[in-house]
């Protein structure tokens, strides 16, 4: 099949500059270039079966409840090579550190605000600090177990860390389900190519989870809202891929400040949850009121030290997007390295100066509501409608700290099977980093694709897709 | 084990043997109404409705029963409970909230089921088409046990969901026997031939034809199908192999205090392994099976309660 070259300008994972194809890459072009059309029509037809039948579905808010969806998976991988990942590896370690210090650091002695590195404002006024979890020991001093974090390559063709997400982050079950897809559909392929092997992630997670408790074998679960969440697919195939349960919140309750699961011979004393509620909704008496997917009493045992959460209460402060300008800094000022990673320039609309830019040049740039998420609330200058720009404009003035200001950055595209064959899509990277008694990820991440011609939103919520995500375990390929 | 997990396998289970009982026994009774004489029709074609005891309901959406309506109402009528497609709903919620608990293989036979249902739903079924819709429900089923012997722990997960299983056949078992055998005790009162089909229809709704013959012989006594249906422990539809299976599995269910389940059910088990048929006669078939239906109601009411209900 014909592989459509990428546009001007953009970095291609397939194509160098000169349309050749890179090293990494060879096998599956060559793969590709021979692939016969009607035959990969037939795996994609067998994907959407599998998919469906293994219930790896979603749902989408405002959709019918139960209306399960897939999220389209695509057949042609996202391949990134050893040195590239060796790099990404190092530099994602580097950042979770600094952003677990950070988050001791501003529960603790603020030794970040007293240098005049971070004002006390963007610390203490954001509406994600949990101004209860000063003071508080946890365990190894750890807050985001696990953290997501989101990247992109720019066409410089480096990688620069667009959103660090330390609180739930979600899509590693798709990242699993879809390497389990690739080999059961491509044997072939992974006969001939040295992919790194992803399938240990559960065991690393288990490990990371017994870790966030000093307890010798704790009980762990995972806590979901339950299975009209979005996630849920992901909560219950973590929980059987672990071997821990799987509870709501009605599943748990508090005794004299010890978290108890129900269980067939009573109460079972619970040692670590995995939750994936957000702090609002953990415990109706401490937060939303009218939570019912929480546990009352659950803040107090988490404050007398019975139980622990993964992640903690209140590390939300931390991957805002208001914070997210000065992670580097974070890095210099706690691990005293430079950065491996790069950050995207951010103006923040905070600041008078910033501010004045990004209404000068709001049609060029990208503006993102600060404590935004999903996609939602966003500005893409130069695709947006006049009235859109004038809407922003209207929305930055009235509250300029609500939101920040970026380029337009050319993500990086990748062959992707579209309508009309195969050509180059947007797409993103999501690595997960456990952090435990070390610090461990797998090789690789989720790749999350904009299947829309153009594209640069890859969000499965707003139409995105998700691909394999190969990482070569030698760059002699 | 969660006691949510618990009750969401015991409820999967029993709505999946629910599903399997509903497509035999409108399968009977659909043919049972081609061979009757057409006065009797209609009773044939009442079976089902009076044992998921929906008959009054029914009469909410359909003025007669027909074939067809009673096709459309117990197959794929998604606005009340009773009906085949409900009933996998309801199995496949329940593994939905389970789904920690199981091994791919039995998930994605309830989920696969499921899928197919929705296909079907857009399609309909006609009174030509609907036994390969039965034969499916049940092949659905059967599909669904083999995944969960052949996949799952032995542990309570697995117990709780054999509980579900064998409760809800006792049930079905006590009242399709106990509907049936008044029909064909009539029917022998009133034409030879018919009690002969009335016979078969009991022994096929409980897939026991074969067991019947293999027991018996060709002759067909009412006495015999009873004694079959209520004391062969080897017949795995029949109430003492229900309960065998039943008092077993609490046995081996990690208890805590709950001894009440326990009694209840070896002492209904221990009724009928040391029963015989001239008590049975005695006592008069129907009053049997209403005191069992009462008593199988009893254990799974003490089931729910011991391990399931949650006062904390």
């Amino acid at each position: 099949m014909l592989i459509q070259t990428p546009g001007e300008g953009l970095y291609d994972e397939l194509f160098d500059q000169d349309n050749r194809v890179r090293p990494h890459y060879k096998m599956l072009e060559e793969w590709l270039v021979n692939a016969d059309e009607g035959l990969i029509a037939e795996k994609r037809r067998e994907a959407d079966v599998l998919f469906q039948r293994l219930g790896i579905t979603f749902n989408v808010y405002g959709e019918d409840q139960g209306a399960d969806r897939l999220i389209p998976f695509d057949l042609i991988p996202r391949v990134i090579s050893a040195s590239d990942w060796q790099k990404l590896q190092a530099g994602l370690r580097q950042r979770v550190q600094a952003l677990n210090r950070f988050l001791f650091d501003i529960y603790h002695g603020f030794d970040i605000v007293r240098a005049g590195v971070i004002s006390a404002e963007q610390v203490f006024a954001n509406p994600q600090y949990q101004p209860g979890m000063q003071d508080l020991k946890l365990p190894r001093n750890l807050y985001s177990h696990i953290a997501g974090i989101d990247l992109i390559r720019h066409n410089d063709g480096d990688f620069y860390v667009l959103e660090d997400n330390l609180r739930c982050p979600s899509g590693v079950s798709y990242m699993l389900e879809n390497r389990r897809m690739m080999m059961r559909l491509f044997p072939e392929l992974f006969a001939h190519a040295p992919v790194a092997p992803i399938d240990h992630y559960p065991n690393l997670l288990g490990e990371t989870l017994r870790a966030a408790s000093l307890k010798p074998d704790p009980t762990v679960v995972v806590l979901t809202p339950g299975r009209f969440n979005s996630a849920y697919f992901e909560h219950a195939f973590l929980a059987r891929q672990m071997g821990v349960e799987l509870v709501e919140g009605a599943d748990l309750f508090v005794h004299q400040n010890k978290v108890f699961m129900k269980t067939t011979v009573g109460p079972q004393q619970v040692d670590v949850i995995y939750r994936r509620i957000d702090d609002d909704f953990l415990d109706p008496l401490a937060g939303n009121p009218d939570s019912m997917l929480g546990v009352p009493g659950l803040y107090a045992a988490y404050r007398t030290g019975n139980v622990v959460l993964t992640n903690a209460m209140g590390t939300g402060v931390a991957d805002d997007k208001s914070i997210y300008p000065y992670v580097p800094d974070m890095i210099r000022f706690y691990l005293d390295e430079e950065p491996i990673l790069k950050n995207v320039p951010t103006w923040q609309c905070r600041k008078e100066k910033d501010l004045k830019y990004v209404l000068d040049h709001l049609s060029e740039l990208v503006v993102k509501e600060a404590q935004g998420a999903g996609g939602y609330g966003m500005l893409i200058g130069p695709k947006a409608s006049k009235k859109e720009l004038s809407t922003f404009r209207s929305l930055l003035k009235a509250r300029p700290q609500d939101y920040i200001a970026q380029p337009t950055l050319s993500l990086s595209t990748c062959p992707t099977f579209v309508d009309e064959g195969i050509a180059p899509r947007h797409l993103d990277l999501r690595p997960f980093v456990l952090s435990g008694k070390k610090i461990q990820m797998v090789p690789g991440g989720l790749t999350r694709v904009a299947l829309k011609k153009g594209s640069l939103v890859v969000n499965s919520s707003q139409g995105g897709g998700t691909k394999d995500t190969w990482v070569m375990e030698d760059d002699l390929c | 084990m969660l006691s949510r997990a618990a009750s969401s396998l015991f409820w999967m289970a029993r709505y999946l043997e629910r599903a399997e009982s509903q497509a035999r026994l409108l399968d009977v009774s659909l043919t049972m109404a081609l061979i009757d004489v057409p006065e009797d029709r209609v009773e044939q074609l009442s079976v089902p409705l009076l044992v998921s005891g929906t008959r009054e309901i029914f009469f909410e959406y359909h003025e007669e029963i027909t074939p067809q309506n009673l096709i459309d109402f117990l197959l794929l009528d998604d606005r009340h409970p009773a009906s085949v497609y409900n009933i996998i709903q309801n199995a496949r919620d329940n593994a939905l909230h389970v789904r920690g608990n199981l091994s791919a293989d039995v998930w994605e036979s309830i989920n696969q089921a499921w899928l197919e249902l929705k296909e079907l739903q857009k399609k309909g079924v006609t009174e030509s088409n609907a036994s390969s819709v039965f034969d499916w429900v049940r092949e659905r089923s059967h599909m669904f046990r083999g995944a969960a012997y052949g996949t799952l722990l032995r542990n309570d997960a697995f117990h709780f969901l054999r509980l579900g299983t064998f409760i809800e056949r006792a049930d079905t078992t006590a009242r399709v026997l106990d509907i049936r055998h008044v029909m064909a005790v009539r029917a022998m009162e009133e034409h030879a031939t018919q009690s002969f089909f009335e016979w078969t229809a009991v022994l096929h709704s409980l897939a026991a034809f074969e067991a019947y013959q293999n027991t018996y012989g060709h002759n067909l006594e009412p006495m015999n199908v009873a004694e079959l249906l209520i004391l062969e422990a080897d017949v795995p539809r029949s109430l003492h192999g229900c309960l065998k299976e039943i008092a077993s599995l609490l046995e081996q269910i990690e208890s805590g205090n709950a001894k009440r389940s326990r009694r209840l059910a070896s002492s209904l088990y221990a009724n009928i392994h040391y029963g015989d048929r001239d008590y049975i006669a005695e006592r008069g078939l129907n009053e049997y099976l209403v005191d069992f239906l009462d008593r199988i109601q009893g254990i799974a009411g003490q089931i729910q309660k011991d391990y399931m209900g949650w006062k904390q």
